[in-house]
């Protein structure tokens, strides 16, 4: 079971590219583009480290299960 | 061995496959060019062979030149406190996988001249003999204990996402 992770996601949303992400957090840039094709789970550390750039809760951009897709997000949201 | 030029302390950004390609070359160039120019046959063959084989043996250091200042050979050769921990996660596995591959290729040295000192009455097998045979095996084994790490990191690394 592989972690899975929005970090694409969030950092499409705040603008940020994988260096700036990447120095932030204190890794090599290469490393956002491992997490981010799922290759590479990140340590605890590095989550929270993620997490707190985000201002999210760690819950929000990983988890051990896939997350739905955005358009499947929107349209339960819409019928609901 | 990694050399670090002031202008790229992260190593030269180099694509997987060139420098898989570096590493075959490598590893083939080398021990190739060793047996034209020092082999069992090597006084009976033509100037031109052993010509060609010191041309390979050329090849491979610069092939191994190339590399010593490469982003894989960074992430082999670095302190820890230089690498994030994706980067020693990988360099861990890789030096692993070096270590074992070496180690085999030292039993199996081992164990030809055990067989050849063993058959010796029986099965001539070649030997190194002279100053130039234990010269090539020298710096073969330091050029494969050198990049042998780095070349396991440049069959494990992906090429880098564009932004």
């Amino acid at each position: 079971m592989g972690v899975h992770n929005r970090i694409s996601v969030f950092r499409a949303e705040r603008g940020l590219s994988r260096k700036e992400l990447a120095e932030a957090v204190g890794v090599n840039p290469q490393t956002i583009g491992y997490l981010e094709r799922g290759d590479y789970a990140p340590s605890v550390e590095l989550a929270l480290k993620i997490a707190q750039v985000f201002g999210a809760p760690v819950e929000m951009l990983f988890s051990l299960k896939p997350f739905a897709s955005l358009a499947q997000t929107i349209s339960s949201k819409g019928e609901s | 061995m990694y050399v670090r030029s002031r202008r790229r302390p992260m190593g030269s950004a180099m694509s997987p496959l060139l420098a898989r390609s570096l590493f075959v070359a490598l590893y083939v160039l080398y021990p190739a060019g060793c047996i034209l120019q020092l082999g069992p046959d090597a006084g009976d063959t033509s100037p031109i062979a052993s010509i060609v084989g010191l041309l390979m043996v050329a090849a491979s250091f610069l092939a191994f030149a190339v590399l010593a200042g490469s982003s894989f050979q960074r992430q082999a050769q670095e302190p820890d406190s230089k690498l994030d921990e994706r980067e020693l996660a990988q360099r861990n596995r890789a030096a692993y996988r070096a270590f074992a591959v070496f180690a085999g290729l030292v039993a199996l040295g081992l164990l030809y001249m055990s067989l050849r000192a063993d058959f010796a009455d029986r099965i001539l097998l070649w030997a190194p003999t002279e100053q130039a045979h234990w010269n090539a095996l020298f710096w073969g084994a330091i050029m494969l204990g050198l990049s042998l790490p780095a070349a396991f990191l440049a069959w494990e690394n992906e090429p880098p996402l564009e932004d």
